[in-house]
């Protein structure tokens, strides 16, 4: 953020932000993970499974991209 | 019933309305929306009505207001994210006004529906997906391969950016919803305990409740601000294709 905001709400924000993302990427991978279980393939449990782990990984990208993003300011 | 502390949550209907099997009933939210719209329409009517060169004190608000929205695009989506700036200041006055209107006692914080919140968060993202396809075309799809991935790692990449995609939404809207849902349980709980304690040990938790009020009309700013700074991050990315590391800070 820049130096114009107040710095105590830009890290707050930051910090609310980087905890909420974490959690929505594993919502979308175990929800996309679900809907190929349950409506395009036969797949029970490996899509759920595999969904999981990409929206897990996906979160820890997410929230180390953030992080990288706000350490150059 | 009263021993839930979600039940403050729970909606009834007040004048039942089906319109063609689509169940459009009035309840305690929708009156709290409607007072929070019109409560922010009057605010800024009579802040912008008489545009004096030294401002009064509700127009001083209104400045203040409109200042640190054009700072927020500005900063986050450049000078061609004003035309974005009538659709980001309506979404920042009307959170705020919900939020804070939410801390009256009896009163109903209409952004502790996730409903709500999933609506405001669709909207933003869809329309970052509109302008994008519209500003790219094709090329739009593009911001699933971030610059620098190496050619093996495209199969991989592809699925975990769609997946980070998704997520933006869901994160807008979880937030909101989470932390306001989460502070008022926790105010709830905590006068539950100050009223079942009892004078001797009572006055504990009713010193916590009073110093995390404070702590709520401020998440009630900072959760207005970050929906809508995020909501120019999403918009500003569907401008400028992997441009971001330039600009967003």
């Amino acid at each position: 953020m820049s130096s114009s905001q107040d710095p105590l709400y830009a890290g707050l924000g930051q910090a609310v932000r980087i905890a909420t993302d974490l959690l929505a990427a594993l919502i979308a991978g175990g929800g996309l993970g679900w809907v190929c279980d349950t409506y395009l393939f036969d797949s029970t449990p490996w899509g759920i499974i595999g969904g999981l782990v990409l929206g897990g990984v996906t979160g820890m990208r997410n929230a180390y991209r953030s992080v990288q993003r706000w350490t150059k300011t | 019933m009263e021993d839930n502390p979600l039940h403050p949550f729970e909606l009834h209907d007040w004048i039942p309305i089906a319109l063609g099997g689509l169940d459009i009933s009035i309840n305690k939210a929708v009156v709290f929306m409607w007072i929070a719209v019109s409560l922010a329409a009057v605010v800024m009517i009579m802040a912008g009505s008489s545009r004096k060169l030294v401002p009064g004190k509700l127009q001083n608000l209104a400045e203040i207001m409109v200042d640190f929205i054009r700072t927020m695009i500005m900063e986050t989506m450049g000078k061609e994210g004003m035309r974005f700036f009538p659709f980001i200041g309506t979404l920042f006055v009307f959170i705020l006004f919900c939020n804070l209107l939410g801390m009256i006692p009896g009163s109903y914080t209409v952004t502790s529906q996730i409903a709500v919140t999933a609506v405001f968060a669709f909207v933003v993202y869809g329309i970052s997906l509109v302008v994008g396809f519209m500003l790219h075309g094709v090329k739009f799809l593009g911001v699933l391969i971030p610059p620098g991935t190496p050619g093996w790692l495209v199969p991989l990449m592809i699925p975990i950016e769609i997946m980070s995609q998704l997520a933006r939404p869901i994160s807008l809207a979880v937030r909101l919803f989470a932390n306001m849902t989460a502070g008022h349980v926790l105010l709830g709980v905590l006068f539950g305990m100050a009223i079942s304690g009892g004078l001797l040990i009572g006055w504990l938790p009713f010193v916590f409740t009073v110093g995390i009020n404070v702590l709520e009309v401020g998440i009630a700013f900072i959760q207005a601000y970050i929906f809508t700074m995020l909501s120019c991050v999403y918009l500003g990315d569907a401008f400028h294709l992997h441009g971001h590391d330039d600009h967003a800070h």
